[in-house]
């Protein structure tokens, strides 16, 4: 990384050890805006592991004292006292699972953002490289207007949207939650650019070889194109995992469709004091991947991301 | 070159998409925006530019302008600012940049629901860790600030159900998601600065940091900025997550959260009012759609497609 751009003057040629206020000046203030960054995640993960008295009246520190406590509802039920003793983190967790079809959720929202992923590039692809590489009539004018539809943001178009699929009947559907998603024209403009660089004496050499426009994208451009693609999968997962107001609109009753958000929105409607600990859970299951994936790739997601920021 | 027709199937279905998701749905709003359409009732009535009126002069659409314009201002600049100052001081400094960037690039992966409840915990009026953490700072040097002794002796706001402080605290998570976004794009930018201008610059006798940045890095941004500052717009104009999660029966303490995302969704999905709901979105469109273009000029000046 270069040091160049504000590194104090002071500092400059001198040895690494010396102190330099500056320097810890920079650090001072980078460390105090991590703490703010960091104090939600902090909250979630901290409650997800206490107890709801210990989240009442916010003592037992990050991971809270483990002391078992009753379980009332366990009671209400009519078991034996000893029987609804609960360890804090165990109760909170498994509460999650079983007070909400979470793993029905999870699953929606991996079926749901594959699915969007697939599709995009299914679309997507044929048509960047026919920009790309082929010499057609009217091409100048279908590249003209994906730049045109670069400039609509889909959830502001999404109550004709909603509509439409009201009319053929889809509310309520997987499909809904799929199909305003299937056309990225930035995926295709994207792509597109990134066809540009390729050179035509590769296209030459496979249509030399008998190979037909079809296999050329899935066997010549497509193996090329994996890093370009890399980054619009991270982009279109995490959007679309994210995604809270689209599935809010088009899933109305049928819970067996709520994609992880939608979940959390649901659990968070009749969560009493008691629930705080089981929500809170809830938020970190949905959060972790991602923030996993990232933590573990953390360039490549930089990298599609800001890539994507074009959208 | 086309030995074949291969193109028609290569673009076709694309084409056909976009004109059916994105086109097609332009041009339903623009239409239904003129009448007082609503799911399920046979027809509708042609009403000419009576939705209009009534967004530009009624008091409940001119506090969802005034609450977007408020968010939209607060979180465009500081987002776009802490995010190069982020970038900055990431790029300054000699140690642990990589940690830094990656804390702060956290929020952007985050789902900005579930975040939105755990602020909304955070800033709970009683077991909140924002207002606990505020009352431990009474009886320090913190109370010579006015706003601060008076929080320690009357207790700290209500954050989010205040009607003075509920759209500043919305803002503030706003920018508090977004920043690392803009820190990001800024550090991308930053390494295509090249090194000789810092060079130059301090022979022509640029010696302080701040010369350097007003001479060399601030102008070298510019195309960066321009982008920045346009995708921040537009993802601020679009903010629902955080307001729906707190305030899903509208809009917030005396509407003063009524952003135009949540306007659309409350009239034409809530109460079915489509037609109006359509008009909030031509007027959203307008807007977003503008500040693009006005980008895409002021970008394209300097880059072209080929």
């Amino acid at each position: 990384m270069s040091d160049t751009t504000l590194s104090s003057s002071t500092a400059v040629g001198l040895p690494a050890f010396r102190f330099s206020a500056a320097e810890t000046l920079k650090h001072v203030v980078l460390i105090f805006g991590s703490l703010i960054v960091l104090l939600p995640f902090y909250v979630m993960v901290s409650y997800s592991f206490k107890s709801p008295a210990e989240i009442m009246q916010n003592i037992g520190g990050f991971f809270g004292a483990q002391e078992a406590f009753r379980d009332d509802y366990c009671i209400k039920l009519g078991k034996d006292v000893a029987d609804c003793m609960v360890t804090p983190v165990i109760y909170n967790y498994t509460t999650a699972f079983e007070k909400a079809p979470l793993i029905r959720y999870l699953l929606n929202g991996v079926i749901v953002t594959a699915s969007i992923f697939f599709i995009q590039v299914l679309v997507a692809l044929p048509c960047a490289y026919a920009l790309a590489k082929l010499r057609f009539w009217g091409r100048e004018a279908v590249f003209g207007l994906v730049l045109f539809c670069l400039l609509i943001p889909v959830h502001a178009i999404a109550l004709p949207l909603y509509i439409m699929l009201a009319k053929v009947g889809l509310t309520n559907t997987y499909a809904a939650l799929i199909i305003p998603w299937t056309i990225s024209v930035f995926g295709i403009f994207l792509m597109r650019q990134f066809f540009m660089t390729v050179p035509d004496d590769l296209i030459d050499a496979a249509r030399m070889d008998g190979m037909n426009e079809f296999s050329i994208i899935w066997n010549v451009m497509l193996p090329t194109a994996i890093p370009a693609l890399l980054a619009f999968a991270i982009f279109s997962v995490v959007a679309h995992w994210n995604d809270y107001f689209w599935p809010r609109i088009v899933i109305t009753g049928d819970r067996s469709l709520f994609t992880p958000p939608l979940g959390l929105r649901e659990f968070k409607g009749d969560a009493d004091g008691d629930n705080f600990g089981p929500m809170m859970a809830t938020a970190t299951i949905i959060v972790a991947p991602l923030i996993v994936a990232f933590l573990i790739a953390q360039r490549r997601f930089i990298e599609g991301i800001t890539l994507s920021g074009m959208k | 070159m086309p030995r074949s027709k291969a193109h028609y199937w290569f673009v076709g279905p694309a084409l056909f998409l976009m004109f059916v998701i994105l086109l097609l749905p332009i041009g339903i709003a623009s239409i239904m925006s003129f009448t007082n359409y609503s799911l399920g009732n046979s027809g509708a009535e042609f009403i000419g530019l009576e939705n209009y009126e009534k967004i530009f002069t009624r008091s409940t659409y001119e506090k969802m302008f005034g609450a977007t314009f408020r968010y939209v201002f607060v979180v465009v600049p500081l987002s776009v600012g802490l995010g190069l100052g982020a970038a900055l001081l990431i790029n300054s400094t000699k140690r642990f940049g990589d940690l830094y960037k990656t804390i702060y690039f956290l929020p952007v992966m985050a789902a900005l629901i579930a975040m939105a409840i755990v602020w909304e915990f955070a800033f709970h009026p009683t077991i909140g860790i924002v207002n606990s953490t505020l009352e431990r700072g009474c009886g320090t040097f913190l109370e010579v600030w006015g706003w601060y002794a008076h929080g320690c002796e009357r207790g700290f706001p209500l954050w989010l159900t205040d009607r003075d402080y509920a759209i500043w605290t919305v803002a503030f998570i706003g920018v508090w998601q977004g920043f690392g976004f803009n820190m990001v794009l800024y550090l991308a930018g930053l390494t295509s600065v090249p090194r000789e201008l810092y060079q130059a610059a301090e022979m022509d006798g640029a010696k302080s940091a701040w010369d350097r940045f007003r001479l060399v890095t601030w102008p070298m941004l510019g195309p960066t900025t321009v982008f920045v500052v346009t995708i921040s717009f537009i993802r601020s104009f679009q903010v629902f997550d955080t307001v729906e999660a707190f305030y899903p029966q509208g809009g917030g303490p005396s509407k003063s959260v009524y952003v135009m995302m949540f306007a659309i969704y409350e009239k034409a999905i809530q109460q079915n009012l489509m037609g109006i709901g359509a008009a909030i979105t031509v007027v959203f469109l307008a807007f977003v759609m503008f500040l693009t273009l006005v980008q895409r000029w002021l970008v394209e000046r300097r880059v072209h497609y080929t």
